[in-house]
C-alpha cells in the first residue's frame, strides 16, 4: 500500500524477500528460455510471445502470488525446485519435468519473479 | 434579475437538499441491503477499502516495530495465532471456521496482508481492530509484546507451506504474558474507564448515561451508580468492592447472570472510577 504522502514503509513480509533473494541469475536469459523451451505451449506469460494457451495457469505477475502450484510458498528457491521437477513436489501434477538445468531454472525463476518482467518489459 | 452568485447558491442548496432527502429515503425505506450475503457494490467496496487503508496508514504512522527476528517471539506468535486468529483468518491449508466463512467483509488471508502491509499497520490493526468488519481490537486481551509476537509470526507465515505450518504446531498454549507489577498500576482514570467498558461489552446489557450504544436493559441501568449504597444488592458500594464485582461477579454473588469477562485490574480501576462519576445529581 503506497500512499500519496508521507514515507512509505515496506510490507511486513515483502514479496521481494521471497523472490530473487540470493538468486544470482539472468532474467533476460530466463525470458528467452521460456520461449525456447516450450513453456508457452501451456502457459501464457506476460512479455513472452506465444499462443494464448490455457493448459496451465497464466503466469502474469507471478511475484504477487503467495503460493506456487498451490503447495509451495512462493520463494525463488521453491520456484527453482518446482521448475526442475514438478512431479517430485506434486506427483499428480500435469506439468512434466522438462529437463532444465539448474542454471536455466534459476534464470527463468528470476524472470518470472521480477516485477519488471511481469509488466512485459525486458528486465 | 437574480445575480449569478445568487443562482449558484440556490442551485447548490437545492442539490444539497435533494441529496439529503435521497439519503434519508435510502435509510427510511430500507433500500440499502445490509445482509452479509449481498456484497457491497464495487464502488462502495473500493471506497470503504480506501478509507480504511488511509485511516490505518495515518494512525499507524508513529508505531515503531521492535526486532521481529527472535525465534522465541515467532514461536509464541504461532501459538497465539492458533489460539486467536486461525479461526477466522485460516492458515496455509487450513480453512476458517464455518462462522467466519459467512463474514462480510471476508476476513483477510494474512499471507496476503503480510505481503502488502507494513509491520506497524498490522500491529495497529490487531491492537485497535476495525469497526464493522468483524476484526476485534486485541488491546484489552493481549499485551503489546504479545501482539508483536503475532506480527513476527505473520512475517514468516508467507514462507510456510501447508506442511511447514502443520509441523510447527507444538501443541503448546501461548506463553502467559509478564504479569503487571502491582506498583505499576495507576489510580483509576474515568476517561480510560469509559473507553474500556466498550471493550468488555458492558453496553450490550446495561444502560449507561453518556455512553454510545449503552441503552440496553438486560441488566440494571447504571445511572446514578455513584449514589447507590449497594452493588448488585449484596455488597456495600466502595471503589474496592466495585472493582472486585467487575472482576469476579460470580464469586461475589453466586448465581448471578453477570459473567466474568476477564477485566484486568487496571481496567477495573478505570471502569469503577468512571461509574463513580454517574451521579443522579448531575442529570
Amino acid at each position: 500500500m503506497t500512499g500519496a504522502c508521507g514515507e512509505s514503509r515496506p510490507p511486513l513480509s515483502p514479496p521481494a524477500l521471497a523472490a530473487g533473494k540470493g538468486l544470482d541469475a539472468d532474467p533476460a536469459r530466463g525470458r528467452r528460455l521460456i520461449a525456447e523451451r516450450g513453456c508457452v505451449a501451456c502457459h501464457t506469460v506476460t512479455g513472452v510471445r506465444g499462443p494464448a494457451s490455457n493448459v496451465g495457469p497464466p503466469l502474469h505477475e507471478l511475484w504477487r502470488q503467495a503460493y506456487l502450484a498451490g503447495v509451495l510458498p512462493n520463494t525463488s528457491d521453491d520456484l527453482v525446485r518446482w521448475l526442475l521437477d514438478p512431479p517430485a513436489i506434486n506427483p499428480r501434477t500435469a506439468m512434466p519435468a522438462t529437463g532444465l538445468q539448474k542454471a536455466d531454472a534459476e534464470d527463468i525463476a528470476a524472470f518470472l519473479l521480477s516485477p519488471d518482467g511481469a509488466r512485459g518489459r525486458a528486465p | 434579475m437574480m445575480s449569478a452568485t445568487r443562482i449558484a447558491v440556490l442551485a447548490v442548496a437545492a442539490a444539497g437538499a435533494f441529496a439529503g432527502l435521497a439519503g434519508g429515503a435510502v435509510v427510511y425505506f430500507g433500500w440499502y441491503d445490509v445482509s452479509a450475503t449481498s456484497p457491497h457494490t464495487m464502488v462502495v467496496h473500493h471506497l470503504m477499502d480506501t478509507a480504511m487503508a488511509r485511516s490505518v496508514k495515518a494512525r499507524a504512522a508513529d508505531v515503531q516495530a521492535p526486532d521481529l527476528n527472535g525465534e522465541a517471539r515467532i514461536r509464541n506468535g504461532a501459538r497465539l495465532y492458533r489460539t486467536h486468529c486461525v479461526q477466522c483468518h485460516g492458515a496455509p491449508g487450513v480453512a476458517p471456521q464455518p462462522y467466519a466463512l459467512g463474514l462480510n467483509p471476508a476476513p483477510a488471508a494474512l499471507v496476503a496482508t503480510a505481503r502488502t502491509r507494513p509491520a506497524a499497520e498490522i500491529f495497529w490493526i490487531t491492537q485497535q481492530g476495525i469497526k464493522m468488519t468483524g476484526m476485534p481490537a486485541w488491546q484489552y486481551r493481549l499485551t503489546d509484546d504479545q501482539i508483536w509476537d503475532v506480527v513476527a509470526f505473520l512475517r514468516v507465515l508467507p514462507l510456510l507451506s501447508p506442511a511447514d505450518y502443520r509441523d510447527r504446531d507444538d501443541g503448546l498454549p501461548p506463553a502467559e504474558p509478564t504479569p503487571v507489577a502491582p506498583g505499576s498500576l495507576r489510580t483509576g482514570d474515568a476517561a480510560a474507564g469509559k473507553k474500556a467498558l466498550q471493550q468488555y461489552l458492558c453496553v450490550t446489557c446495561h444502560a449507561i448515561p453518556g455512553v454510545t450504544g449503552a441503552w440496553n436493559h438486560v441488566g440494571p441501568s447504571l445511572a446514578g451508580m455513584a449514589d447507590r449504597p449497594y452493588i448488585a444488592g449484596v455488597m456495600v458500594n466502595t471503589p474496592e468492592n466495585l472493582q472486585r464485582w467487575l472482576r469476579e461477579p460470580g464469586a461475589v454473588k453466586a448465581g448471578t447472570a453477570m459473567p466474568d469477562v476477564g477485566v484486568s485490574e487496571q481496567d477495573a480501576r478505570d471502569i469503577a472510577q468512571f461509574l463513580n462519576t454517574l451521579s443522579d445529581d448531575h442529570r
